[in-house]
């Protein structure tokens, strides 16, 4: 396994780096410069329409017309920058193998080696986690940085900021586990990659169009309010605990208007990761967390399989 | 004890055809020639080998192993060159070597750089600064720096310059004599016909030969070139059997003969011939008719 690893880092520690850096400083520019645009948020919103309706899909909840510190804490782990540079470092780890041993003609060397497919995966498994904790763990430290030296308002307490981590390391681990899938199945990397970021499109446009599409909504699509409460309470559904503060009396499952709670924009991934929410109960998302797990230990798994099991020609 | 083992090994790959029928038996020490034109199935019978691809049909072993089941166990004493030689760019010998030895618990340091000094190969350079020539060899050091018990050669030589090819040679004849077992593919005779003990040979996908070098030496047509005292005789000369005239000009017949050569020196001696030549025999004319698509000699060794 020591040998596997070696030739992970020489092949990824560069890519690992410039994300990580990259990370670091787009976390940090956020927080020092996110109070300051979405101060006056509400004039583009009235200038450009569609603003509002991407920034709830992102969000998972109306911002309403001010932006709130909360709502810009959320706002900087969502932010397109962050979530492109993310699934962009998975995207291209895990369409490593096979995939993109299999194009380069590189899986010739690495299975004339004595080790079980299973292990090569394991040890690009154990590659990713690693890597996305790095790029991870840099992009909180620009935030901390930044934070604590340019924009204090912006530093949420250390446990909420954890939740959201571990939301967001969670939809990491999700993403990778179907990029694997993918990769597992294919020969071409350029047509894996293809395929995992058209995925990854459809699932953001499906969280984008629930916003002004009924059949589409969750619990997490709702209704503009000027503050941020109930529609957290909708997002919830009613009957959990946090709704149950905001909105007593609700039937669990059910949001304001009596609609089943689950839509089709559950299948979109941004729907179970939704740091506006964390922020601003403070709870963990047991519920979403646990949903990506499972999303990613059954795709990781069935990768593995595949991995196993099919033929592999590079001629 | 065969070391490698093939029985009825079929793969087809959708609708185009790949092997059928291939049976191939490699005892120890062996180096075995595995020869064809491009695209006859020699790459996929290795595949199979090396646990890259599943087999359709029959079943593949090395060292008594199922070759897809037992595939990362049989790899411990296998080393493998693949014919198109695709390295990470990063890769230098030293790098590959100390990665290697990790991976299969074994310092193969000190032989892999003694190896390459014979490559004249720079174990620091990486891949992406070297030749195509130069990463055959550094792959050559990567798969036989472990000493193994078989060594599978994918068309190895291709890349080569001659002097690197007799210095690979000449290390394969080593391991040979110390027991290694070799399966040496190539489309190219004259090195098989320097290097190996047996050959087989593969079209469209099946086995058309499998024998030693020795017997197939044997079968193999010398040209034979005879000169007559005088013009006119040469048309009016009845040639004995295993001989067939391939041409002539002015006093001189140009001959082939399939068999033993003393029957015809016996029945030369008592012909008005000048002189008789029987040059060496011709591994190529004979494997040169397998590779025509509509071969008599083919059908008639089947």
């Amino acid at each position: 396994m020591r040998g596997l690893l070696a030739k992970i880092f020489c092949e990824v520690r560069w890519s690992v780096f410039w994300f990580a850096s990259g990370l670091f400083l787009i976390m940090g520019l956020l927080t020092a410069l996110l109070p300051k645009v979405l101060g006056d948020i509400h004039r583009v919103f009235e200038k450009l329409s569609f603003v509002k309706p991407l920034l709830t899909a992102l969000l998972g909840v109306d911002p309403g017309d001010q932006m709130t510190s909360t709502m810009s804490q959320a706002f900087l782990w969502v932010h397109p920058t962050v979530l492109t540079l993310m699934w962009a470092h998975e995207v291209m780890y895990c369409s490593r193998l096979p995939a993109g041993e299999v194009d380069r003609g590189t899986i010739d060397f690495l299975l004339g080696l004595p080790v079980s497919r299973w292990k090569l995966f394991i040890a690009e498994t154990i590659g990713w986690l690693i890597s996305g904790l790095v790029i991870l763990a840099s992009g909180y430290l620009g935030h901390l940085l930044a934070s604590v030296y340019l924009q204090p308002e912006m530093r949420p307490p250390v446990l909420v900021t954890s939740f959201v981590m571990i939301n967001l390391y969670a939809l990491y681990l999700a993403v990778g586990g179907f990029a694997f899938l993918i990769s597992s199945v294919s020969d071409r990397r350029g047509r894996a990659v293809g395929v995992i970021f058209a995925v990854l499109l459809i699932s953001f446009l499906i969280n984008f169009v629930a916003q002004f599409w009924d059949p589409l909504k969750s619990s997490g699509s709702v209704a503009a309010v000027p503050e941020g409460e109930t529609a957290i309470a909708d997002r919830l559904g009613a009957g959990s605990p946090v709704s149950e503060l905001l909105m007593p009396g609700q039937p669990r499952g059910q949001n304001r208007d009596g609609d089943a709670s689950w839509g089709l924009s559950t299948l979109g991934v941004l729907d179970h990761y939704r740091p506006a929410i964390i922020i601003q109960t403070g709870q963990f998302p047991w519920h979403d967390a646990g949903l990506l797990l499972g999303i990613a230990v059954v795709t990781w798994t069935a990768a593995g399989i595949c991995l196993r099991r099919r033929s592999i020609c590079t001629v | 004890m065969a070391v490698i083992e093939t029985r009825q090994l079929g793969r087809r790959y959708g609708s185009r055809r790949g092997i059928s029928g291939v049976s191939l038996q490699i005892e120890e020490g062996q180096i075995f020639g595995f020869l064809g034109p491009n695209g006859a199935g020699k790459t996929t019978t290795i595949r199979i080998l090396l646990g890259f691809l599943k087999p359709g049909e029959g079943s593949a072993e090395i060292l008594g192993m199922d070759c897809w089941k037992a595939s990362h166990v049989i790899k411990r004493d296998v080393g493998y060159v693949a014919g198109d030689v695709r390295l990470y760019p990063w890769l230098s010998a030293r790098r590959g070597l100390r990665i290697v030895g990790q991976i299969r618990n074994d310092d193969v340091m000190a032989n892999g750089l003694l190896l390459a000094e014979r490559f004249q190969l720079e174990p620091d350079l990486p891949v992406r600064k070297m030749s195509r020539g130069n990463r055959q060899k550094v792959a050559l050091v990567l798969a036989m720096a472990h000493r193994p018990r078989v060594i599978i050669l994918d068309e190895p030589t291709s890349g080569l310059d001659p002097l690197m090819q007799m210095t690979l040679m000449q290390c394969l004849r080593e391991m040979a004599a110390d027991g290694a077992t070799i399966l040496f593919s190539s489309h190219t005779l004259s090195e098989v016909e320097d290097l190996c003990d047996r050959v087989a040979m593969i079209r469209a996908g099946s086995v058309v030969v499998d024998e030693t070098l020795i017997s197939l030496k044997q079968r193999a047509p010398r040209t034979v070139i005879v000169r007559f005292c005088g013009h006119s005789e040469v048309s009016s000369v009845t040639w004995p059997g295993g001989v067939q005239l391939i041409g002539r000009s002015e006093d001189v017949a140009h001959l082939e003969l399939t068999g033993e050569s003393m029957p015809f020196l016996k029945w030369a001696a008592s012909q008005p011939f000048a002189d008789v030549t029987i040059e060496t025999p011709s591994l190529e004319t004979l494997f040169q008719a397998y590779y025509q698509p509509d071969s008599q000699l083919q059908s008639e060794v089947k």
